[in-house]
C-alpha cells in the first residue's frame, strides 16, 4: 500500500468510520471518507440512517443505569440467600 | 412449548438496569429505587417455586417489582392520611407537586411523550438482553454512562479495534431489534 491513504474505503471501513461518528470519535478525514462512500453505496447509507436513528432513540430515551457497586450489593444478597435456603 | 428457567445468579446481570430504570421513572428517587429491587429480588428468590416458566424471567420480576412498587405509594399514602397534603405546590405553574398526583396512578401519565419516553428506554434495555454480558456492558458504559474508549479498553484489557468491534455488533443487533417498532 502507499504512504498515501485512499479516499476510497470498503464498507467495512465505512461503518466504522460510522460508529465512531455517532460518538463524535471520527475524524474530519474518516467523516470525509465516509460521506464519499455513502454516495454511491446503497447498503451503508441504510446503515448509517439505522445508526443514526439509534443513537436518537437512546437519546430520547434517557435510560438511567445503576452503578456497579449497587450491581455487586445485589449479587452478594442473591448468592447468600441461595446458599442458606 | 419451551419453559422458560429461572437463574437467579444471573438476574443482576441481565435485568439489573432495566428493572432500574424502569423504577427510576416511577419513583425518581435512587435509594428507594435500590431498596424496591432488593425487595423483589428476595422475593423473587422466595418465590421461584412457583414460577411456571409461562412468561419470561423479566416480565415475571417486573411483576413483583410492580407490586413492590404500588405498596410502596400505598404505604406513603397511608402514612399521611388524607393523600391531599401539599408539598412544594407551584402557583405560577401547572406542575403542583401534589402528594395526590405523586402517589396513586404512576402506572398511567397523562404526558404521552413522557410515557412514550419510558416504553423506549424499556425497549432498548430489552433488546440488549439479546447481546451477550460483555457486548451489553461494553455498549452500555460506551454509549449510555459515556466512559471514554480507553478507560473502557484499559478495564476490560481490549485494544480500541476490538471495542468497536463490538460496539459495531452491539449497535446492528439493536438496530434491528427497535427497527420493527421504533424506527
Amino acid at each position: 500500500m502507499s504512504k498515501k491513504s485512499t479516499l476510497l474505503i470498503d464498507c467495512s471501513e465505512a461503518g466504522h468510520c460510522c460508529d465512531k461518528n455517532q460518538y463524535k470519535e471520527a475524524s474530519v478525514t474518516e467523516k470525509l471518507k465516509m460521506l464519499l462512500h455513502l454516495i454511491y453505496c446503497k447498503k451503508c447509507r441504510k446503515y448509517s440512517s439505522h445508526n443514526s436513528k439509534l443513537t436518537e432513540l437512546i437519546n430520547q430515551a434517557d435510560i438511567k443505569t445503576c452503578p456497579e457497586e449497587q450491581k455487586k450489593m445485589w449479587k452478594k444478597e442473591i448468592e447468600k440467600e441461595i446458599t442458606n435456603s | 412449548m419451551s419453559t422458560n428457567k429461572i437463574d437467579a445468579n444471573k438476574w443482576v446481570d441481565r435485568y439489573s438496569d432495566y428493572l432500574f430504570n424502569f423504577t427510576i421513572v416511577r419513583v425518581n428517587d435512587r435509594e428507594l429505587a435500590n431498596d424496591l429491587i432488593s425487595e423483589t429480588f428476595l422475593a423473587g428468590l422466595k418465590s421461584m417455586k412457583n414460577f411456571k416458566g409461562e412468561s419470561t424471567e423479566r416480565t415475571w420480576l417486573i411483576s413483583i417489582l410492580k407490586r413492590k412498587i404500588i405498596d410502596h405509594y400505598r404505604k406513603s399514602n397511608s402514612k399521611k392520611g388524607k393523600a391531599e397534603i401539599k408539598i412544594q405546590y407551584n402557583d405560577d405553574s401547572n406542575e403542583g407537586d401534589w402528594l395526590e398526583e405523586n402517589a396513586p396512578d404512576r402506572f398511567d401519565k397523562t404526558a404521552e411523550d413522557v410515557m412514550e419516553n419510558e416504553e423506549l428506554g424499556e425497549a432498548i434495555l430489552a433488546c440488549m438482553e439479546q447481546l451477550n454480558e460483555k457486548q451489553a456492558k461494553i455498549f452500555k458504559m460506551k454509549t449510555i454512562e459515556g466512559f471514554d474508549t480507553e478507560a473502557i479498553c484499559n478495564e476490560f484489557n481490549i485494544t480500541p479495534s476490538n471495542l468497536w468491534v463490538i460496539i459495531h455488533r452491539a449497535r446492528t443487533t439493536l438496530a434491528q431489534c427497535l427497527e420493527k417498532n421504533w424506527f
